[in-house]
């Protein structure tokens, strides 16, 4: 039983690198997809048809396509069209973009969700586009969709574990360099699964507090 | 203040909308003058509301023209016919013109005074100290100054639509353009707005009122318009109107209403309705 | 003498194609077999016992909350440990299968809380028994209602059996990889990998949106 457990000791750091690499990278992803979503979900209501018809075919493309091909063009077939990305940043770019076609989509469903009558109002008064997206969506959105965001989060998080595959020394490539060095599959794997499903727990009770400051 | 100029404020020409099969309005043509209050009547789906919105570019149209104080709205004229304006310059044009709608459209996420002052802060860059004086003035007029602070699920439904109307104010606008103002309203809360809007018109400003309130109509309006399928069938001054109606759809408009409303007339029946008093 | 880029994707297209054929068919049998065993899942969360709905709820949220590379992983190593020696292919159904019932309960649950609970009543009155009466009367109703998410999830299951090439099931992300282990062609190959997947995935929205116009019409 002692064995048992020692392992872990023996491999906490380890393990505990790997969490801190990945929360680290997805909090970044999430700050760009966020940012990036955010953006297209407002051009988006620009009545430019090239410009909308060009978002529809991005947001499709990303939901149709595994992010591990996504990955895998960034960071294998990068380098031949001069392209040369360390790892790391494949990771948060490739999450980032990725995310950012579905965070889009929140922020559309929580746009349009705003009765047309407040909207023709503020046109009255004379405010521009963007000032009511600022003034009048926004602010009324922020409940809405907090929880599909928190969600869409926590989506990412469990994606991330792919970045191991293009040797991004994160949470699931270091369990495997465990497993490697020690033939040991239960410990590992076990330890794992707890840390990504604390990652998760936790951010899920700060949505849940956002969700209560957010109201108004 | 509205500007006296001989100029009218606004003028329709020829417009026109139209669906695949049928016509919302057809050819109306209107002008609006300096400090008139004109009512527009007429039964539902006559299009009222859609001239409306359509003089404030709300809504698109077929064809036709609606000028603001001289300025052409939504289009410009190009070298071959109307090229449709950039949404800056839409604003621009539109700038002086208030709008007061049915389902008051206030935003609820923000304090009644907000809800005035968002306009002139963002739009006129009205710094946030004199906008709130601005605010509170405009409150004042309508009398809800008290609930500066409040927020709109806090107040009843004519308190609300008072604040749409000092929202309006607010912006010193040349005309307000009033949508079925009370339509939405539980009969005893008409009474606060409509009399928030006597003393409006008794202060000179000019006010378009799409309206299903006739007592209003004969009390305040220079002029009212009768509309029914998409035409102005009859217009001029109440009393004539609504003792004189010439066109047998106005008659008929008006027999209906009467015959609704005997129950409720608390005034002694007269052989006629009063003529414009209110105005001085 | 370098070959162009359409000459290499000529090339390679047969085998790529037949390597998405097993993609889908991997996907496919782990939506098929999801299904039932889903429902069974989704019945057991909304259980009135208690132990039955406490064991599903972890079930589900142990599935739904980690990854499915570290889920591949685990059934992968575990499996022969335990003493069942399966080629990988039959691990990476077992394990997408495992994974997509924790998601198809949850999309069957939400199906399931907008049929009115007196249609039930009114069965078991009559004298249905439970299950048969799951069977003809709610599982029907469910499936109508939540042909859009099932559609998504056939979607999630489709992309992740990409993640299934790791433990050396030969699909189409494995079979690209070792085209271009042979050609030395990682940005074409992977791209035209890329539009096939999304080709896929079109289909299957559209087969979708045509599934969910028929079932509406038989209401």
């Amino acid at each position: 039983m002692a064995q048992f457990l020692d392992l872990w000791v023996q491999y906490a750091p380890l393990m505990l690198a790997g969490l801190v690499t990945t929360a680290w990278i997805c909090a970044l992803a999430t700050v760009l997809g966020i940012a990036v979503g955010l953006v297209l979900a407002c051009l988006d209501g620009i009545a430019f048809e090239p410009l909308r018809w060009a978002i529809r075919a991005y947001v499709e493309i990303m939901r149709g396509l595994p992010i591990l091909i996504l990955l895998f063009v960034l960071y294998y077939g990068g380098p031949s069209v001069g392209l040369r990305l360390s790892a790391g940043t494949v990771g948060v770019f490739g999450l980032g973009f990725y995310g950012a076609a579905y965070f889009a989509e929140i922020f559309r469903s929580g746009f349009q969700s705003i009765p047309k009558g407040q909207i023709e109002a503020a046109r009255m008064a004379g405010l521009t586009g963007s000032q009511i997206i600022r003034h009048i969506k926004l602010p009324q959105m922020l409940v809405l969709i907090t929880p599909p965001m928190v969600n869409q989060i926590i989506i990412l998080i469990k994606e991330s574990a792919v970045l191991s595959i293009i040797t991004v020394a994160e949470l699931t490539k270091n369990t495997t360099q465990f497993v490697n060095e020690t033939y040991a599959v239960i410990q590992p794997y076990v330890a794992a699964a707890v840390l990504y499903w604390l990652l998760v727990e936790a951010v899920a009770q700060l949505g849940k507090l956002v969700e209560r400051r957010v109201r108004f | 203040m509205a500007t006296q100029s001989l100029e009218p404020i606004i003028r329709i020409r020829d417009l026109t909308k139209e669906f695949v099969n049928f016509s919302a309005l057809s050819g109306i043509s209107l002008d609006i003058n300096p400090s008139e209050v004109v009512c527009i009547i007429g039964p539902s789906g006559s299009g009222k509301s859609t001239l409306l919105r359509c003089t404030s570019f709300l809504e698109e149209y077929t064809s036709g023209e609606v000028e603001i104080e001289g300025r052409l709205l939504g289009y410009r004229r190009g070298a071959s016919g109307l090229v449709r304006e950039s949404e800056q310059n839409i604003d621009a044009v539109r700038r002086n013109v208030g709008m007061v709608f049915q389902h008051f459209n206030l935003w609820p996420h923000m304090s009644v005074l907000d809800n005035v002052t968002l306009g002139p802060r963002l739009t006129k860059r009205v710094p946030a100290v004199k906008a709130r004086e601005l605010g509170r003035r405009a409150l004042a007029k309508v009398g809800l100054e008290k609930f500066a602070d409040r927020y709109p699920s806090q107040l009843s439904g004519g308190q609300q639509q008072r604040v749409g109307i000092a929202r309006a104010l607010a912006m010193e606008p040349h005309v307000i353009l009033f949508d079925e103002p009370t339509s939405a309203l539980d009969p005893q809360l008409v009474g606060e707005v409509l009399d928030t809007m006597k003393q409006l018109a008794s202060e000179g400003i000019t006010m378009v009122v799409v309206t299903h309130e006739m007592g209003f109509a004969a009390q305040v309006a220079d002029r009212v318009v009768f509309m029914d399928h998409g035409k102005i069938v009859e217009q001029g001054p109440p009393a004539k109107l609504f003792n004189e109606p010439e066109s047998p759809r106005l008659r008929e408009f008006l027999d209906t209403w009467r015959s609704r409303n005997m129950l409720f007339q608390t005034e002694e029946p007269t052989s006629g309705r009063r003529g414009q008093g209110a105005r001085s | 003498m370098p070959v162009t880029t359409f000459t290499l994707i000529q090339n390679n297209l047969p085998v790529m194609l037949w390597g998405a054929g097993m993609t889908v068919l991997v996907s496919g049998i782990a939506i098929i077999l999801g299904m039932p065993l889903g429902l069974v899942l989704c019945f057991g969360v909304s259980s009135s016992n208690r132990w039955v709905s406490r064991i599903s709820r972890v079930y589900q949220s142990v599935w739904r909350g980690t990854p499915i590379l570290v889920q591949l992983l685990i059934i992968y190593y575990l499996l022969p440990l335990i003493g069942i020696n399966v080629p990988p292919i039959l691990a990476a159904i077992i394990a997408l299968t495992l994974n997509t019932i924790a998601f198809q309960a949850e999309i069957f649950r939400g199906g399931l809380q907008a049929i009115p609970p007196g249609q039930m009543e009114a069965a078991r009155m009559v004298g249905i028994r439970i299950w048969a009466a799951r069977r003809t009367i709610l599982v029907p109703q469910i499936f109508r209602l939540v042909i859009p998410s099932l559609v998504n999830e056939t979607i999630s299951i489709l992309k992740n059996s990409s993640l299934v090439s790791v433990i050396a099931v030969t699909e189409l992300m494995r079979v690209s990889q070792q085209i271009v282990a042979t050609t030395y062609r990682p940005f074409e190959i992977y791209i035209a990998a890329a539009v096939i997947y999304i080709v896929i995935n079109l289909v299957l929205s559209l087969a979708g949106r045509t599934a969910e116009r028929r079932l509406a019409h038989g209401t």
